[in-house]
């Protein structure tokens, strides 16, 4: 079956034309028409599922990679849209949480709350698949940008005090990042002539040392900074937080995961050598990321803040495997990054879970602290939510036969066979911690006596339907572990698809018409 | 309470803005100019209006239409890029059509629609944004 490349373009399309028909609604709080929103919502989120769904068959399991070239216009030219394995598997992750959030939010958003939320919620949805589709950098760019306006509204709306102050953080380092990136690009464009990233795979070969050095080093930041790498990560905590639990739950599994898609795709392609001469430095900052992160879980007290601080030091986890893609002794080349590429299939769904658990939790009881005479005895409250956070717990600590324990069983098989010994500690260290951490949060916030607590806010029933999403997700996470043996088979393809550069540049780009501008002045 | 001489500077340039808001939406593509551009100008425009006559006067006049316009515009937009998946063409691919009066043939084209939408777009999204700053500047004076 060939599919005919326009379907590149329905993950940004149909986004889009939903969330352009609800903002037809007028600006004022009205039930109706919030419901109409929620409803374009729901339907959007279920098509653009189905294209994931469908762009995954094709470039996974038929092992092809689609180009669409928008108008004609050939690749230094026009937009391109590229997807391969790795794409394709981005959106359809993507695209499972958009359609668990939309469901979410029915049950746990109030009325002030939802005033526009489902259409921002779908700008969000269009940035981050244009992002997974973008062939060149200047689009990475400008879809990196769409969802980040589109996060900045999300992180404050409802207007509670304290959003104010974490969204303050989050969007001065942000737009500080997305300037280095905007630069670099610039520097590309100046030096290079080009931004399609096949013809930079090309052309970056002939470039010299220091150019290189420049532009890896500055999109390393950009992207380890959007991703929450150490040292770039303090934002992270400081706003994810604060604002509504469902907007916590869809940013904690999407936003810092595209910055990794951004490493992902563009050190393998353009700076193969780097990925190689740079092993050390990509496992030092992997390491110093997990252990920053579960240290700072550890020293925090609500439910969110834990959460928000473990997001980061699995991004620790994410990077090692693109630290280990360049190296392989016994295992095929790019098993590493195949283990990266699972992990981030594992995280995405159990994290989302858990923040959704969480919030549900800190909604109901109206507070998330931890703190002795606060939260406590959730199991006999609400059994059900109780088992489920449980299950996605004991996943991302990583127990069997859960997706956390396949998918760190592979990054620590694929450090041990390149024989670095140190991460493979660091990573295990690590994994024990988290599930110290984890346990902590259990006992403090889920076992024990249950505490007249003090609800600053009025406390919200838990519906099924806040309970169902979270569940589909956690039946997924373990039928990735159950099934490990077929979801990394796809990431292998996906790993394989992303290392073979050459196939990558005939794809999109076979002839390379321009001339490079001269590298002399 | 508004300037004088910026109600009456208004009453002069408001037209002469609008006009050249036109003239660079239709003259984009082939020369300087598009719908963003224009958007720009449009915004710059309801700019005049609000220092002149006040954020109120504005805000009654066009505010339940901002976020509508968006919608619309973004809607043309997305259509236009659309348009080119007919008959076998790809996405974002120009469609033109001729429209001829007599001698006179004037040319559409699926990227002017485009400009059209992402001129709704801008014009509402700037003006809503120069609405909201200036809100508290008036709450501040009072």
């Amino acid at each position: 079956m060939n599919i005919n490349a326009n379907w590149l373009a329905a993950p940004v399309v149909i986004p889009l034309l939903f969330a352009a028909s609800s903002l037809l609604m007028a600006t004022r709080v009205n039930l109706r028409q919030m419901r109409i929103q929620r409803n374009l919502a729901l339907i959007a989120s279920v098509l653009n599922l189905g294209v994931a769904l469908l762009l995954l068959y094709t470039t996974v399991i038929q092992d092809q990679r689609m180009v669409l070239h928008a108008g004609l216009w050939q690749a230094p030219f026009g937009i391109t849209l590229v997807a391969d394995g790795l794409s394709a598997i981005m959106l359809t992750l993507t695209a499972v949480l958009m359609v668990t959030i939309v469901l979410y939010a029915i049950g746990t958003l109030d009325q002030r709350e939802g005033l526009n939320f489902h259409p921002l919620l779908l700008f969000l949805l269009m940035g981050v698949n244009g992002a997974f589709l973008a062939g060149d950098l200047f689009n990475l760019y400008v879809f990196f940008e769409v969802l980040l306006m589109a996060s900045f509204v999300l992180l404050s709306l409802g207007g509670r005090p304290g959003q104010v102050n974490g969204g303050m953080r989050y969007v001065v380092l942000n737009l500080l990042a997305s300037t280095v990136f905007l630069t670099t690009a610039g520097v590309v464009y100046g030096t290079l002539g080009t931004l399609n990233l096949a013809h930079l795979a090309v052309r970056m070969e002939a470039a010299p040392l220091t150019l290189r050095i420049i532009v890896a080093g500055m999109l390393l930041i950009a992207y380890g900074s959007k991703a929450g790498l150490f040292p770039l990560f303090f934002w992270l905590p400081a706003s994810y937080h604060t604002p509504h639990p469902a907007v916590t739950a869809i940013f904690g599994g999407l936003l810092t995961k595209v910055g990794i898609y951004a490493l992902f795709r563009i050190f393998p392609l353009i700076f193969p050598d780097l990925l190689r001469d740079w092993q050390p430095l990509l496992l030092g900052i992997a390491a110093l990321t997990m252990l920053a992160g579960v240290f700072g879980a550890m020293a925090v007290n609500t439910i969110r803040r834990v959460l928000s601080f473990h997001i980061i030091s699995q991004v620790g986890y994410m990077v090692m495997g693109l630290g280990l893609a360049a190296s392989g002794n016994q295992l095929a080349i790019g098993f590493g990054l195949a283990a990266g590429i699972f992990y981030i299939m594992h995280h995405m769904i159990v994290k989302t879970a858990l923040l959704m658990a969480g919030g549900a939790a800190e909604l109901t009881m109206g507070t998330g602290q931890l703190k002795e005479g606060y939260l406590g005895g959730l199991v006999k409250r609400f059994p059900l939510l109780a088992a489920i956070f449980f299950l996605a717990a004991f996943s991302l600590a990583g127990i069997p036969p859960s997706s956390g324990f396949v998918s760190k069983l592979g990054l620590l098989q694929a450090a041990l066979d390149s024989q670095q010994w140190m991460i493979a500690a660091v990573s295990l260290l690590v994994s024990l911690l988290t599930l110290m951490s984890m346990v902590r949060l259990w006992q403090k916030g889920f076992a024990g006596k249950q505490y007249k607590a003090v609800l600053p806010t009025p406390r919200r029933p838990i519906y099924g339907i806040t309970i169902a999403p979270i569940m589909i997700l956690v039946v997924i996470s373990l039928g990735m572990g159950i099934f490990s043996d077929t979801f990394i088979k796809w990431s292998q393809v996906a790993a394989d698809q992303v290392i073979d550069r050459a196939g990558y540049i005939q794809a999109v780009a076979p002839s390379d018409l321009i001339e490079p501008v001269s590298l002399d002045h | 309470m508004p300037e004088i001489y910026l109600s009456l500077l208004d009453r002069i340039l408001t037209p002469v803005l609008l006009m050249l808001a036109v003239v660079f939406l239709l003259a984009g593509h082939n020369a300087p100019g598009g719908g963003f551009i224009a958007g720009l100008v449009v915004a710059t425009a309801f700019l005049m209006q609000i220092l002149a006559r006040g954020d109120q006067f504005v805000r009654r006049l066009i505010g339940t239409y901002l976020q509508p316009a968006m919608g619309v515009g973004l809607l043309i937009a997305v259509f236009s890029a659309l348009l080119g998946i007919g008959h076998y063409g790809v996405f974002f691919q120009g469609i033109w059509w001729k429209i001829s009066l007599g001698d006179f043939v004037l040319e559409l084209g699926s990227p002017t629609t485009f400009d059209i939408g992402v001129f709704m777009v801008v014009s509402a999204f700037v003006t809503s944004y120069l609405l909201e700053l200036s809100r508290p500047a008036e709450r501040a004076n009072k």
